[in-house]
């Protein structure tokens, strides 16, 4: 068994309002001037867990993202790291 | 007649089964808790997912509650299925009903009495809920059940409520076991309890 280390953002779908992130954005242009500020709230979260190969590993961080960290109805998810420790 | 026999589904975190459960009392149900562990053998007329934080919201609200084997072992289309609130929460994170529901529009937790159009008729029900705001793709409007008068959390078309009568599944996030007595100043639930004893 390896050990492995992975990185998963997930965010609403475009499709979705990101209410979360609209009120930061409010917020940051109450706070300063900026131009054309966009803001989106997400999530991270990380994982640290044994696998036998990198295979197994990513078949494994995707079903936690599928199942138990994003709902596809109105999230996506991206695994933005995955690597053996 | 025998009773109607009814399940509540408790998750640690559930804080409505209480009062779910008196208003089986009122009506004269033969009802009792189903701890989130239990897988479902029993057989139910009528099982309700009640209100509350099942799980803490973690992650977000209803997402771990999917998993238990409770609702792994809900009798889809042989008990009806009732979610109030985080009941609802739940069986859309189940992908049991469509849709799902985010954070009301104005991003507070609401607390009030809300005006709702329910058969053909306006009642008044509470809601409490900060993830309320109902969301759905292509929403079937033949399933909308219930919706806000005036939407105070932003859902798609007003939707309080749906009811997926193929699969014997109901969803609100109103509370209207927290509106069967006089006392408390709000009947308008015991119209939704005799509706959902009608579907049984």
């Amino acid at each position: 068994m390896k050990k492995f280390y992975a990185k998963i953002i997930v965010k609403m779908k475009p499709t979705v309002k990101d209410i979360k992130g609209l009120t930061v954005k409010n917020a940051v242009e109450s706070f300063m001037p900026i131009e054309n500020l966009s803001c989106n709230v997400g999530s991270v979260y990380f994982l640290e867990f044994d696998a036998n190969n990198e295979g197994e590993a990513l078949h494994m961080v995707e079903k936690i993202a599928q199942e138990i960290l994003s709902n596809e109805v109105i999230e996506t998810y991206e695994i933005k790291a995955l690597e053996e420790v | 007649m025998s009773k109607l026999k009814v399940g509540i589904i408790v998750f640690l975190g559930t804080n409505c089964e209480q009062d779910t459960k008196r208003a089986c009392d009122f009506f004269g149900w033969d009802s009792e808790f189903i701890w989130q562990d239990e897988k479902i053998e029993k057989n139910y007329d009528l099982i309700f997912i009640p209100g509350g934080f099942s799980y803490g919201d973690h992650v977000s609200s209803g997402r771990i509650a999917k998993l238990s084997p409770a609702v792994k072992s809900l009798p889809v289309g042989k008990s009806l299925i009732v979610g109030i609130c985080n009941g609802f929460q739940v069986l859309c994170e189940a992908k049991l009903l469509p849709g799902a529901l985010i954070d009301n529009q104005n991003i507070k937790f609401i607390s009030k009495v809300s005006e709702l159009n329910f058969q053909n008729e306006i009642i008044n029900l509470p809601i409490a809920h900060h993830q309320g705001n109902y969301t759905c793709e292509n929403i079937d409007k033949t399933q909308v059940l219930m919706t806000y008068k005036n939407n105070e959390n932003g859902s798609d078309l007003s939707i309080a409520g749906i009811y997926d009568k193929q699969n014997k599944i109901i969803g609100m996030m109103p509370h209207p076991e927290r509106a069967i007595y006089e006392e408390l100043g709000l009947t308008d639930g015991r119209k939704v309890f005799k509706f959902v004893k009608n579907q049984i």
